[in-house]
C-alpha cells in the first residue's frame, strides 16, 4: 500500500526538475518540502546559466525539463558569453527576478497533475529487505513509496557562519535538516562535509550606480527553451572594482573569518572563491572585480557578485563601503557560509541510484555538485531513472561523448571529488560536438521517446536541422569561378580577392573573412534564421577537427562495448601497480572504457588491461 | 582538458605479478653468473633455496649456502636481500653471485621455481620497476639500451638517459604545454568573470613550446647515429683496392665482436668503432663495365648497398685508366686516391692513400671520425632522441604549428591532442591536473 510512486524530499531546482519529469511521466509523486514559500528558490546568484552552466541548461531543456523555461520566463537580462568564438564554448546565461522564478516553478509544480506538494520535514527513510520503502516525517507521519529522490541541497546537517556567529541553518533564515542526515550515516552512506558562500545583499537605493560602468544584455536576446517564443532584456547590471585598501581590510581580520581561523571544515570549491580567499590566494591582484545585480526586477535587492564572504559583519560592512560607489552601502543581509553534508561519491550508480539502498536516489547538491544547473540536470535525470526503474525499464544514462549531462553523471559518479563540482566546459573532451546549438540534435529524439518532448516539437527541431544540413550542402556545393563578375561579388561581400575557383564554404572557413556579415548575404542560407546562419558558418570552421572527435567517440563506444569479466582478477594481470590494482578491485569497471576512467588509471595500465583481454580472446 | 586517454591497445606485457627468477649474466661460461628473483614471494623462495639468508639483515652481502630442488647444497655463494620496496624492482628482491658453471645456474633457477617462482619474460624485471615507479618508460628504455651499448657514444646517450635526463626535458614540455592549455581553457570557461587570454601572448607561449620541440627534435639524427650506427660503403671499380682497404680497416680499428644476434656474419661486412660512434663498414663488389652475368649481380648489389648507406667511399686507383668516376647520387662521398703510393698525382677533392705506405690512412681515419661524429659533437650533454620519441614528439609539433590562436577553442584542441602525443612518453593527464593549473592561475569569481 503506497501513497505515491515517488516520494521526492527537498524543492529546490534538483526536486522541482525530479518530480515535475516523474510526474509528466505518469508516476504519482508527493514532493516534500520544509516550507512552500521556498519551492525554486535561488539562494545564490540570481542568474541561470552561463559557460559549461548554459550548456546543462540547453541540455536539460531538450529533454524537456524546467529551468531553461523558467529562467526565460523570469529573465531580466540575457547574454551569450563566448559570443565571439565558435558555437562549441557559447554559454547563454540569464540574469533572473528570483521571486519571479520560483514563482513559475512552483506553479508547475502545484499544477502538476500526480503531482502534490507537502510541507513537512524528512527525518528519515524507511527501508525493508535493504530496499527504500518510504521516508519518515517529523511528527511520526509516514509516507510510502516505490522509489525516493533526495534533493536536500545544503540542508542535510547546515551550518551557517557569519564571522564568529555560526548557527543551524540549511540557508539564510531556513533551519536546517538534521536527523536524516543521522539516518544516512546509519544506513551506511558516508558523508562529507562541503561548503559553499555567497555574498550580501545591498540595498539599491543606496548605491550611486549611475557613477559605474553599466552592462545590457545582448541587442538581440535569445530564449533557452523551446517553449518560449521571445524574451527581452529589462533590466542593468553594473560592474566595479574592490580597490587595494580592500586587502589591508582583510588581512587584518582574517584572525575573524571562520574558514581561516579553522571554524569550517567542509571544503568550498576552489574556482568561487570567497573575497577572503581571494586576498590570501592572489595577493599581488590589486583589484577584484564585482558585479552588481539585482535580485528582482521592481525590487531593492542588489546582489554582489564576486564579494561571497563570511567575515564578521563589521568587517564586511568595511569592505562593501570601501568599493567605489557603494560608499553608502545599506545592508539587506549579510554574506555567510554554509557547511553541510554530502553523500560522497561513487555511493550512486550512473542512474543516480544508490548503490547501498536501491530504490533510493541522490541528485542535486547532496551528491556533491554547486549549482542550479548541475542540481536540475541531476534531478532531472534522477527523476527519469526512479520512474523506469519502477516500471522495469532501462536507465537513461547518456554517455559522455554524446552530452554534457554525461560528462556530469560520469564525473560525479565515478570520480572522488573533494569539493564542491562544477560544470566548465574543459571537462569535456568532446567540448566541439557538444556545444548548445546541437543540444535539441543530439538529446530531443530521447526526450521525445521518453515522453517529456512533445512529437511536434521534436519534428519541427528535426526539420531544423534538415535545413541547417541542406545550407550546409549547398555551400560546399556552391561554385564561385574567378571571373570579373564574380571576383568583384566575393570582394564586395567577403572582403578578399578570389583567384581560383572556391565554394563558399571554403570562404567562410578563412580566417581573413568575416563569416556571419558574408553570411547574412547568401541566398544558400537564405531560408536560415540568424541564428541557424550562425550555427552553419560556425560549425564550418569545426570541420577538420570533428572527424577527428568522431572517431574517438567511436572509439570510446567500441571499448564501452568491450566487458570485463565480473571475475577479473587484477592482481593477477602483469605489470600493475599496486595502486592500479587497488582501484580496480574498488571500482570493478564493468567495461575497457569505465576501467579508462578509474582513478589512478594510466594509459599503460589500461594498454595491459586490453592486452590481456586481447590474449584471453576476450577483446571483441 | 579531458581525462586520461589511452594511447591505443598496445602489445601486452606478459608476465605476472608472481615471483620471477631469471639469470641476470650473459649466457654461457662466465667466472660468474648472478641469479636474480624478484616478487611477493621473493623471501620465501629464499627461505627454500637460501636459507641462511635474512631480509632483516636486508642489502647485506653475505657468503651463504644454495640448495637445490632436492635440498642438495649446490654452492657457497655471495647472496644479497633487496627488501621491498629499496630495490631495483621496488618489490622484495635477491640477488646470488655464484660460480659461473651453466649447470650450477640452471640449478639454481629450478630450484627457485621448484620454491615457487617462475621464469621472468624478457626485461620483466624492469617493467616491475616502471609499473612500480622506480623507472619511468623513458628510463626503462635506457636500462635497454645500456646493456645493449658496444660503443662509447651508446653507453654515454644510455646512462644520461637512464640518468632521467631525457624524462626532464620531456616532462618539462609537457609542463609547459600543461600550462598553456590551462591559460587558453581558463579564457574560454572565465569569460564571465573577465579572464582574458591575449592572442599575441599565446601565440608567443606556443614559439616557446615550438622551439623545445625542435631543439628535441634536432638531436635525432645524432639519436640515429648512436644507436644505430653509420653505415660506410666502399665504392670502386674492379681492383681499386676496396678490399685492401676494407681488411686494414678492419683489422686495425677496434672491431666489434659480437655481432647482432641472429644475423649470419658476412665477411664483407664488418662493424668498428670510430670515434665512440658505431660503424658499419661494407665492401662491395666492383662497379665498371660487368664481364658477365654475375659481375653485373654484384654490381647492382653494390649499387644497392650505396643507395642505403650514409657514407660512401669511393675509391679511385691512381693507376687506373678511363674519367674520374662519380659518386652515387643521394649519398655524402668520400672521394679517395687509391694506391697513392704508385704515382705523385694530387687531385683536389681526393684524398690520397696508400695501404701499401701507410700514406693517408691517418687522415682517412680522422676524416670518418669526423663525418661520423658531426652531428654528435653538438649534443652537448643532450641525450638523443630515438626513432620513437621522435613519432611522438613531431605529432605534438605538428599539432601545436597548426594551432589558430584566434580561435580559442581550436586552438585548445590541438594543445590537447599535443599533449595527447607526449602523453605516450611520460604519462597521462586528467582534467583535475588541468583545473589545478587553471584556479592557480587565476582569480575566478562565482
Amino acid at each position: 500500500m503506497v501513497d505515491a510512486d515517488l516520494i521526492v524530499v527537498g524543492a529546490g531546482h534538483a526536486g522541482c526538475e525530479a518530480a515535475a519529469a516523474a510526474a509528466r511521466l505518469g508516476a504519482t509523486v508527493v514532493l516534500v518540502t520544509l516550507h512552500r514559500g521556498t519551492v525554486g528558490q535561488m539562494p545564490c546568484n540570481p542568474a541561470i546559466g552561463g559557460i559549461g552552466k548554459g550548456h546543462l541548461v540547453a541540455e536539460v531543456d531538450a529533454l524537456g525539463g524546467l529551468q531553461g523555461w523558467a529562467a526565460d520566463r523570469a529573465g531580466i537580462q540575457f547574454k551569450v558569453l563566448n559570443r565571439s568564438r565558435g558555437p562549441a564554448v557559447w554559454g547563454p546565461r540569464a540574469q533572473c527576478d528570483k521571486t519571479a522564478y520560483a514563482r513559475h516553478l512552483r506553479r508547475v509544480v502545484e499544477g502538476l497533475r500526480g503531482l502534490s506538494l507537502l510541507e513537512g520535514e524528512t527525518v528519515g527513510l524507511l527501508v525493508d529487505d535493504a530496499r527504500v520503502t518510504g521516508v519518515r516525517l517529523a511528527g511520526g507521519e509516514r509516507l510510502r513509496a516505490g522509489a525516493v529522490v533526495l534533493t536536500t541541497g545544503t540542508f542535510l546537517g547546515g551550518v551557517l557562519h557569519t564571522g564568529e556567529e555560526r548557527r543551524p541553518g540549511g540557508r539564510f533564515g531556513e533551519r536546517p535538516s538534521t536527523e536524516l542526515g543521522r539516518d544516512l550515516d546509519a544506513l551506511g552512506f558516508e558523508l562529507r562535509r562541503f561548503k559553499t558562500g555567497t555574498p550580501p545583499r545591498l540595498h539599491r537605493a543606496s548605491l550611486a550606480l549611475e557613477r559605474l560602468e553599466a552592462q545590457a544584455g545582448d541587442p538581440e536576446p535569445r530564449p533557452f527553451s523551446w517553449r518560449t517564443r521571445a524574451v527581452a532584456n529589462r533590466a542593468l547590471c553594473w560592474l566595479s572594482r574592490t580597490p587595494p585598501a580592500v586587502r589591508a581590510i582583510i588581512e587584518d581580520n582574517l584572525h575573524r573569518s571562520p574558514l581561516f581561523a579553522g571554524r569550517i571544515e567542509g571544503v568550498g570549491p576552489r574556482y568561487c572563491p570567497s573575497i577572503e580567499d581571494k586576498v590570501v590566494r592572489f595577493p599581488h591582484h590589486e583589484t577584484h572585480t564585482v558585479f552588481l545585480e539585482p535580485e528582482e526586477l521592481a525590487g531593492d535587492s542588489i546582489y554582489l557578485n564576486g564579494l561571497s564572504t563570511s567575515l564578521p559583519a563589521d568587517v564586511q560592512e568595511q569592505v562593501v563601503r570601501a568599493v567605489p560607489g557603494l560608499e553608502r552601502a545599506v545592508f539587506l543581509r549579510y554574506g555567510y557560509a554554509v557547511e553541510y553534508d554530502v553523500v560522497a561519491p561513487r555511493q550512486v550508480a550512473p542512474t543516480l541510484e544508490s548503490h547501498g539502498v536501491p530504490g533510493l536516489f541522490i541528485a542535486g547538491q547532496l551528491l556533491g555538485t554547486s549549482g542550479y544547473e548541475e542540481a536540475a540536470a541531476l534531478g532531472l535525470v534522477a527523476g527519469i531513472n526512479a520512474v523506469r526503474g519502477l516500471r522495469g525499464e532501462a536507465p537513461f544514462v547518456p554517455d559522455r561523448t554524446e552530452a554534457y549531462l554525461g560528462v556530469l553523471l560520469d564525473d560525479v559518479c565515478g570520480r572522488e571529488h573533494r569539493e564542491p563540482y562544477r560544470m566548465f566546459t574543459s571537462r569535456a573532451e568532446h567540448r566541439l560536438l557538444l556545444g548548445v546549438d546541437t543540444a535539441r540534435e543530439r538529446l530531443m529524439a530521447t526526450g521525445s521517446r521518453l515522453g517529456l518532448v512533445p512529437e511536434r516539437v521534436f519534428h519541427v527541431e528535426q526539420r531544423r536541422g534538415e535545413r541547417r544540413r541542406q545550407a550546409r550542402s549547398a555551400l560546399e556545393a556552391s561554385r564561385l569561378n574567378p571571373d570579373a563578375a564574380t571576383r568583384r561579388r566575393v570582394k564586395a561581400l567577403a572582403g578578399v580577392e578570389l583567384a581560383a575557383p572556391a565554394s563558399w564554404a571554403q570562404l567562410l572557413r578563412r580566417g581573413d573573412v568575416d563569416a556571419e556579415r558574408v553570411a547574412a548575404g547568401l541566398d544558400e542560407l537564405a531560408g536560415l534564421d540568424p541564428d541557424e546562419r550562425r550555427v552553419v558558418v560556425g560549425l564550418l570552421r569545426y570541420d577538420g577537427y570533428l572527424g577527428r572527435h568522431e572517431r574517438e567517440r567511436e572509439r570510446l563506444l567500441r571499448l564501452r562495448h568491450v566487458p570485463l569479466p565480473a571475475d577479473l582478477e587484477p592482481h593477477r594481470l602483469p605489470g600493475l601497480s599496486r595502486e592500479v590494482v587497488e582501484a580496480l578491485e574498488r571500482e570493478r569497471p564493468r567495461s575497457l572504457a569505465e576501467a579508462e576512467r578509474v582513478p589512478g588509471m594510466t594509459p599503460a595500465a589500461l594498454a595491459i588491461v586490453a592486452g590481456w583481454l586481447a590474449r584471453e580472446g576476450r577483446l571483441g | 582538458m579531458a581525462t586520461a586517454f589511452s594511447s591505443g591497445l598496445s602489445s601486452a606485457l606478459v608476465g605476472g605479478a608472481d615471483t620471477i627468477v631469471a639469470r641476470a649474466t650473459a649466457a654461457g661460461r662466465g667466472a660468474l653468473a648472478v641469479v636474480r628473483v624478484s616478487g611477493p614471494e621473493a623471501a620465501g623462495v629464499a627461505a627454500r633455496v637460501c636459507p641462511s639468508l635474512s631480509f632483516a639483515r636486508g642489502w647485506r652481502a653475505t657468503l651463504a649456502g644454495l640448495f637445490d630442488a632436492a635440498g642438495r647444497e649446490l654452492e657457497r655463494a655471495l647472496v644479497i636481500p633487496f627488501p621491498g620496496p629499496r630495490s631495483a624492482t621496488g618489490e622484495d628482491m635477491f640477488e646470488a653471485t655464484l660460480h659461473g658453471s651453466p649447470y650450477l645456474v640452471e640449478r639454481l633457477v629450478e630450484a627457485c621455481i621448484a620454491a615457487g617462482a617462475r621464469r621472468a619474460q624478457p626485461g620483466e624485471f624492469t617493467r616491475r620497476a616502471v609499473a612500480n615507479g622506480k623507472l619511468d618508460l623513458v628510463q626503462a628504455e635506457a636500462v635497454r639500451d645500456l646493456v645493449a651499448a658496444q660503443t662509447a657514444w651508446q653507453a654515454r646517450n644510455a646512462r644520461a638517459q637512464l640518468d632521467g635526463v631525457l624524462s626532464a626535458s620531456f616532462r618539462e614540455l609537457r609542463e609547459e604545454l600543461i600550462a598553456l592549455a590551462a591559460e587558453a581553457e581558463g579564457a574560454l570557461d572565465f569569460a564571465a568573470q573577465g579572464v582574458v587570454a591575449e592572442e599575441a601572448t599565446l601565440a608567443a607561449r606556443g614559439g616557446r613550446c615550438l622551439q623545445r620541440l625542435a631543439g628535441l627534435l634536432a638531436t635525432a639524427p645524432a639519436g640515429r647515429l648512436i644507436r644505430d650506427g653509420m653505415r660506410v660503403v666502399i665504392l670502386g671499380a674492379p681492383n681499386s683496392g676496396k678490399s685492401t682497404l676494407f681488411n686494414i680497416l678492419a683489422e686495425e680499428e677496434r672491431a666489434i665482436v659480437s655481432p647482432r644476434p641472429g644475423t649470419t656474419r658476412d665477411l664483407l661486412e664488418c662493424e668498428l668503432e670510430i670515434a665512440g660512434l658505431r660503424l658499419v663498414l661494407q665492401d662491395t663488389a666492383g662497379l665498371g663495365a660487368a664481364a658477365d652475368e654475375l659481375e653485373a649481380e654484384g654490381a647492382r648489389r653494390a649499387r644497392a648497398a650505396a643507395a642505403a648507406a650514409d657514407l660512401v667511399l669511393l675509391l679511385w686507383s691512381v693507376d687506373a685508366e678511363g674519367p674520374e668516376p662519380a659518386a652515387p647520387p643521394g649519398v655524402p662521398a668520400l672521394r679517395v686516391r687509391s694506391r697513392a703510393d704508385l704515382a705523385p698525382e694530387v687531385r683536389p677533392g681526393w684524398l690520397r692513400v696508400s695501404c701499401h705506405s701507410g700514406e693517408g690512412l691517418q687522415a682517412l681515419r680522422a676524416e670518418l671520425a669526423v663525418r661520423a661524429g658531426s652531428d654528435v659533437v653538438d649534443l652537448g650533454g643532450a641525450v638523443a632522441i630515438s626513432a620513437r620519441h621522435r613519432a611522438a614528439l613531431e605529432r605534438a609539433r605538428d599539432e601545436l604549428a597548426g594551432a589558430d590562436w584566434g580561435q580559442l577553442e581550436l586552438a585548445a584542441e590541438r594543445l590537447r591532442w599535443a599533449i595527447r602525443a607526449l602523453e605516450e612518453l611520460v604519462g597521462g593527464l586528467s582534467s583535475e591536473e588541468l583545473l589545478d593549473q587553471v584556479f592557480a592561475t587565476f582569480c575566478i569569481g562565482k
